[in-house]
């Protein structure tokens, strides 16, 4: 199947982001928020992102000015949604909001428009079978900022299509994008192995065994990862953090997953990040 | 204690790229090689060990050393495994036993060295290793002594998480590979990881863990696998990937 038409369900962080992605590829969007502001704020940054690479001669003012010609905001979720072939979901983390919301976009779509959430932390299946089109049903997991990010993860469930799947894997490439397939499962690949990666470094400063620091430095200088786990997590915050490995934790329901007691006692402390000005490391 | 003169007791690769770094930082190297006179070690305020993965062949040379040279020498061994406690008490100044455990960076001409201390290594000992190792423009982190230090230890951990996702189908070896890439930048995928580090390596480290740390390390029946089929990694031709 063909997409022609995409409307992206939230503005926010990342939704703004896969829009402009998919208005740079050709494809006619139809961003859609709650809100009128929530809209707004998202074209602002789209905008601010086109107006960014053209000055730094990335894009031209033709390109710039026909990305943002194929952007619609608005806030009628019926309008936005009528006649297109995607729709690709980036709304709040809460599986009861988006389950009401797949229940209306069902009625609200034609048959054969294909529902691809771009959640991180929410089973894919579940949110499926509120559908009567569990086969149009799929995972596209973007990474922020989704604009520079190459990786999308696309998960499929044991309902989906192969057509579905062929569709969005075809999709994320003409979006200059590099799909990977998983199945459902909890943190599908890429959170579920940052976890480990994440873990295994805070278990080693909770037993004593290094500091932060040195921690840290052994990630980057042995094998070259850019940052080490107490500055990712610094970067990305404590709370979030200790969501994202409890929600591990729990689905998954392995050792492994267990949140730190140092990234538990850091939430408990308010030391979030760099946002508080303290984490792990303190920032001026 | 500041390091002047070092004997390195071990031949091959890494005691030629430590003696090249040595000798730029102008240190003098006294002693070389396994068969080297170990009478010569009394003159180097630091002798290293490379000797091979043995536990009674080091605890020999251990106590070689402690017999010939000064007192305030120390003593470091290059070992992978949380030997440094077991290689003091072969000797009699176990405050002055010390890991140095060189990793080269699978990219760049660069090195990692985990500076290791056993229970009985002083503070002393292991701010002086790690101004050597500063000093001859190495990397140097600290850590207490476990298996498979900070960096082994996580890359086992995640090639283990990695090798039970794609036993249980979850996506293809190449997919999770392509995924930790372009996703979260990540240098190399865990599979990649693995045929690097040799897959007999992780199911070593992970088996210590497991002992030592607790049964959620325990090593996916994969790997075992792997081991058992000679699939070993790059050095054998074959791991997760094929190599020609």
């Amino acid at each position: 199947m063909e997409i022609k038409k995409i409307a992206v369900l939230g503005a926010g962080v990342m939704g703004h982001g896969i829009a402009q992605v998919c208005a740079q590829a050709g494809y006619e969007v139809n961003l859609h928020d709650i809100k009128d502001e929530f809209v707004q704020s998202g074209i602002g940054k789209i905008k601010k992102f086109v107006g960014g690479s053209v000055e730094k001669q990335r894009m031209t003012q033709a390109e710039a000015d026909a990305t943002l010609g194929r952007i619609k905001g608005m806030t009628d979720l019926k309008e936005a949604v009528k006649d297109v072939d995607l729709v690709i979901e980036a709304i709040v983390e809460d599986i009861n909001i988006k389950k009401e919301m797949y229940k209306e976009l069902d009625q609200l779509c034609r048959p054969n428009t294909i529902f691809a959430s771009n959640t991180s932390a929410q089973s894919i299946t579940e949110m499926a079978m509120v559908t009567k089109r569990p086969d149009k049903f799929i995972g596209m997991h973007w990474f922020n900022p989704a604009q520079l990010m190459r990786g999308v993860e696309v998960v499929v469930h044991e309902k989906t299509s192969k057509e579905t799947r062929d569709t969005i894997v075809d999709l994320c490439k003409k979006l200059g994008k590099e799909p990977g397939v998983c199945q459902d499962s909890p943190g599908f690949v890429v959170n579920r192995l940052l976890q480990i990666w994440y873990n295994e470094g805070l278990n080693m400063y909770d037993e004593g065994i290094a500091e932060p620091q040195d921690i840290d430095t052994a990630y980057k200088v042995g094998c070259n990862f850019r940052m080490g786990p107490f500055e990712l997590r610094d970067l990305v915050g404590m709370d979030i953090g200790y969501a994202s490995t409890t929600t591990h934790y729990r689905e998954l329901m392995r050792e492994q997953f267990r949140p730190p007691r140092c990234l538990i006692m850091k939430v408990k402390a308010g030391d979030l990040g760099r946002k508080t000005g303290k984490g792990f490391y303190e920032y001026k | 204690m500041k390091i002047a003169t070092v004997s390195i007791i071990g031949e091959g690769e890494l005691a030629d790229r430590l003696k090249e770094f040595l000798n730029k930082a102008n240190l003098k190297v006294v002693a070389t090689g396994l068969k080297a006179d170990y009478a010569k070690q009394v003159e180097s305020d630091l002798v290293i060990e490379l000797a091979l993965e043995d536990l009674a062949a080091k605890k020999k040379i251990f106590k070689v050393c402690d017999a010939k040279c000064y007192k305030e020498t120390i003593l470091a061994t290059t070992s992978s495994n949380p030997w440094v406690t077991q290689l003091a008490v072969a000797t009699k100044r176990p405050e002055k036993v010390v890991g140095l455990n060189f990793t080269k960076n699978p990219f760049e001409d660069k090195y990692l060295v985990q500076v290791v201390r056993g229970l009985q290594t002083s503070d002393e000992t292991v701010q002086a290793a790690k101004d050597l190792i500063t000093n001859i423009g190495m990397t140097a982190v600290k850590l207490e002594e476990t298996p498979g230090f900070i960096l082994d230890r996580v890359i086992a951990s995640i090639v283990n998480e990695a090798a039970v996702m794609y036993s249980s189908k979850l996506a293809s070896k190449e997919d999770i590979d392509k995924m930790m890439k372009v996703c979260v930048n990540w240098p190399m995928g865990p599979f990649e990881f693995a045929d690097n580090m040799g897959v007999d390596r992780v199911v070593e480290v992970l088996d210590l863990m497991t002992q030592e740390l607790g049964p959620k390390y325990q090593p996916c029946f994969l790997l075992r696998k792997m081991v058992d089929a000679g699939w070993l990694g790059k050095k054998t031709g074959r791991g997760f990937y094929i190599y020609s």
